[in-house]
């Protein structure tokens, strides 16, 4: 079931109302799980198997683990939680990316192999409720947390339906503590979450589809070049599509959540207003982003084992934050060119910190030389500089939307050529209408993200009258009702 | 810093949001418009759903938009008994249904595949192609809930006018803006609002305002030369029509295997359009072809007085009256070509008094 959908306002009314009769703490958790099971069914029924066995694993080994105190064995447990969780994903997500490059590999090395077109579909949210299971039982492993006692609170930490196929990524520590005692929305809480669930749609309905899907799919879709301004403005309707695609979606799961009562994380920050790298990442599908750091990055070492180490670390999780995303090599490409744009960061900003710290002696040493030769570091105290390297991360991010969303890396780079004006008589595709809207979408986002990056939606709530507050929510409910696209599937679903 | 108050903003909202909703949909009343269903992906697999159930008094209709004006389901229904399936989509080449059909172990029904030259002979993945292959490729993972979804928007869509997002969507609305063309660059076809409507069934009807209204026909005309002027100038050929003519031709003998029919059919066009797409694609070197090659029945309109009869307002679709007459006319020669009646016997002498001989 998708958050845009006629269905999920019945079902959402349904449980709305089924969770604030005077049930027992019990019975409500029941229902929600139960929802969460139908929720999910709706999709394709048999893979609620899937969902059952990973949970049911995960439980028992995160018990076991937990009293278990032979290194050995503790180590034997997690590797089977592992084993069935990464299994499954690679099966259903990797199978058929991995049987096309071994069928390559053969071929290229002579031998002519031709193996069977697998049939595998991918179970709708798998990337996310296995990273979910994985954090509860690699925590449990490491003593971060204790195993949950209760069946039905663990079932409902996996399978809560806001989150369950495409995020926020939760950990246990986020959700599990709320499921220990009663929890009912406020009539705040209720209508707050009634606003950020028609933010979400308003994102994902009218943005995303109505208004940018079709030139971003147009231009994405072309076997020719086309001229720089269209290429320009396909990548940007594709780059505001993804954001309010995905923004919108992780936007309508915590609004929803606070519906019942339930706080999810923050998965977005304005990340077009990044300002490097390492910052997008901290704005970008936090979730994930915190996920790979924690259960993936450090424990490769990190930072901590040298320069060459922590960029080759910093590689390998791009490399496969890029995979997490799609069984395509433009999704490596796209997760190699980020960890090479946070590799180059990290040595700029190391580069600058030795060449301050030099500085810094010479002045000391020999005031009068230094005052005559250096050349002041650059500094961001300067709202235009901000600004500026805003502006030059999002230009790099786009490049890199190029991999994300092409089919091939041929249409990849016939693209690339087409915006960088090295293929200059492409064709023109766009109507003068396309390329306003694409611009004026472009414009108010980075407008918005820029205004907002140091600030929340809810403080910027409390600094307007309520009015005011209601006539942006009427004018973003107007706007869905007229666009009409009522059951598009999200892209993050893919993943 | 003001204290939030949610609530408040709450209510605000939701009266504001029912009160253009209303306001909206008086409006359009007001202006004229008629109901038209959304001919979206979910209608589509609603009756996708139902090929297993077709026979030879209810056949499976695949083609362009010319079958869904041309052949009146309701009338059919009068005279066979049973209604047809129709899953033709406008401006669409009808091959890649045709293949799903044959790959279907299931289908085994009769099948009506309506040949619009242009768009039926185009090379595979083609334009002409993509919202046909959009459709087959959605069908299987049209979800239980996308099928609840459906159903409630069916009860909404037959009460409220502005759920048309053909015509009184945001992005229709938008294109009404009076923003310049941009040289080089062609936004597609610009029918106007007064054109068509679909129904639930997928009939599509042009409105009683367009059958009246000579200056919205011309309209319509010049949007027919719009698309010729944006349209390849030279017609497939050679090897590319060799493997149209045997994709084609799989597909129907994979259907024929199960016991089921095919026949294709060339519905009427009329004065420059005829006169363009009989030199762009001669009869003999198509349509001839196409049928020696697959050795399938066809029906070509202009070799049955009966089906030669009429006017295409708009030199490619027939007028809602027009069509019943057409489908009146055609159930006999479908009927000729299967070798079998297709009339319920209650009203088959009724029906009978109301065609014309052929």
């Amino acid at each position: 079931m998708v958050f845009n959908s006629y269905t999920f306002i019945i079902f959402l009314a349904v449980i709305l109302v089924l969770h604030n009769l005077p049930f027992s703490w019990t019975a409500k958790k029941v229902n929600l799980l139960l929802a969460s099971y139908l929720f999910y069914a709706l999709w394709n029924p048999p893979f609620i198997l899937l969902l059952w066995l990973s949970t049911v694993v995960d439980f028992y080994m995160a018990r076991l683990i937990s009293i278990e105190q032979r290194p050995t064995r503790r180590k034997l447990l997690l590797t089977v939680s592992l084993v069935l969780n990464l299994g499954m994903l690679s099966y259903f997500k990797y199978g058929g990316f991995l049987l096309e490059n071994f069928t390559a590999l053969l071929s290229a090395v002579g031998i002519v192999f031709q193996a069977a077109k697998p049939d595998i579909i991918l179970p709708v949210g798998i990337s996310f409720y296995t990273f979910v299971t994985l954090s509860y039982t690699l925590d449990v492993y490491r003593r971060k947390c204790a195993p949950e006692p209760s069946f039905l609170n663990f079932a409902l930490f996996v399978t809560y339906f806001p989150h369950l196929v495409a995020g926020p990524i939760v950990r246990p520590e986020d959700l599990i503590p709320q499921f220990k005692t009663p929890r009912r929305a406020t009539v705040e809480q209720l209508s707050w979450g009634l606003f950020l669930l028609s933010l979400g749609l308003f994102m994902k309905v009218t943005i995303a589809d109505g208004l940018l899907a079709e030139t971003a799919d147009l231009i994405f879709g072309l076997p020719f070049p086309v001229q720089t301004l269209d290429a320009w403005t396909g990548v940007l309707a594709f780059s505001g599509q993804i954001f309010c695609d995905f923004a919108g979606y992780s936007t309508c799961a915590i609004g929803v959540s606070l519906c019942l009562g339930f706080v999810l994380p923050d998965n977005f920050r304005y990340p077009y207003a990044a300002i490097g790298f390492s910052d997008f990442w901290r704005r970008w599908h936090i979730t994930l982003s915190t996920w790979l750091r924690d259960y993936l990055y450090i424990p490769l070492g990190g930072n901590q084992h040298g320069s060459v180490r922590t960029y080759v670390n910093l590689m390998i999780t791009m490399l496969l934050g890029g995979l997490w995303h799609g069984a395509s090599w433009t999704f490596v490409v796209w997760g190699a060119l980020h960890g090479l744009f946070l590799c180059v960061e990290r040595f700029w900003r190391d580069w600058s910190a030795r060449r301050r710290a030099k500085t810094a002696e010479l002045v000391v040493n020999e005031p009068l030389i230094a005052q005559a030769s250096i050349i002041r570091p650059l500094t961001f105290s300067n709202s235009f500089t901000k600004f500026g390297l805003a502006l030059l991360t999002l230009f790099l991010v786009n490049v890199t939307w190029v991999f994300f969303r092409a089919p091939t890396f041929n249409g990849a780079m016939l693209l690339l050529l087409s915006m960088f004006g090295v293929i200059p008589n492409g064709a023109p595709m766009l109507t003068n209408l396309a390329i306003l809207t694409v611009g004026i979408i472009t414009v108010l986002l980075i407008a918005c993200h820029w205004l907002m990056r140091d600030s929340s939606l809810v403080a910027l709530s409390k600094r307007l009258p309520w009015w005011v507050l209601s006539i942006a929510w009427v004018s973003m409910l107007i706007l869905v009702i007229l666009t009409q696209k009522s059951s598009g599937s999200f892209i993050y679903f893919q993943f | 810093m003001n204290t939030p108050n949610y609530p408040k903003a709450a209510w605000l909202a939701l009266a504001l949001a029912l009160t253009f909703v209303v306001g909206w949909e008086f409006y359009w009343r007001h202006e004229n418009y008629d109901l038209s269903y959304n001919d979206d992906e979910s209608l589509w697999a609603s009756k996708r759903k139902l090929i297993y159930q077709s026979s030879p008094a209810r056949p499976v209709l695949i083609g362009s938009s010319r079958i869904k004006f041309d052949l009146d389901l309701d009338t059919w229904k009068r005279i066979t008994g049973e209604k047809p399936i129709q899953l033709s989509i406008v401006g669409t080449s009808p091959r890649p249904i045709l293949t799903d059909l044959g790959n279907d172990p299931n289908f085994k029904g009769m099948l009506l595949v309506d040949v619009t030259e242009g768009l039926f002979f185009t090379p595979t993945g083609s334009f002409p192609e993509k919202e046909a292959v959009k459709r087959v490729k959605a069908y299987p993972n049209w979800s239980l809930s996308q099928q609840i979804s459906f159903q409630l928007n069916r009860v909404l869509e037959s009460n409220l006018l502005f759920l048309d997002d053909q015509r009184l969507a945001l992005n229709p609305l938008l294109t009404k803006l009076p923003i310049p063309s941009r040289p080089g660059a062609w936004g597609g076809p610009k029918f106007p609002d007064a054109f068509s409507v679909n129904e639930f069934d997928r009939q599509t009807k042009m409105t009683d305002a367009f059958v009246a209204d000579t200056s919205l026909q011309n309209k319509v005309k010049g949007v027919w030369q719009d698309i010729g002027a944006h349209s390849p100038k030279k017609a497939v050929s050679g090897p590319m029509l060799v493997d149209i003519l045997n994709a084609t031709k799989q597909a129907v003998d994979q259907i024929r295997a199960r016991g089921g029919e095919v026949i294709f059919i060339r519905t009427p066009s009329d004065g420059p359009m005829y006169e363009i797409e009989k030199q762009a694609f001669p009869r003999a070197l198509y349509w001839d072809r196409l049928l020696a090659h697959t050795q399938t029945p066809g029906i070509y309109f202009s070799d049955y007085p009966a089906l030669t009869r009429f006017t295409c307002p708009e030199w490619s679709h027939l007028t809602p009256k027009d069509a019943i007459r057409f489908t009146q006319d055609l159930i006999p020669v479908v009927e000729q070509k299967m070798g079998r009646s297709l009339q319920k016997r209650t009203s088959a002498t009724a029906s009978k008094t109301n065609s014309s001989p052929l």
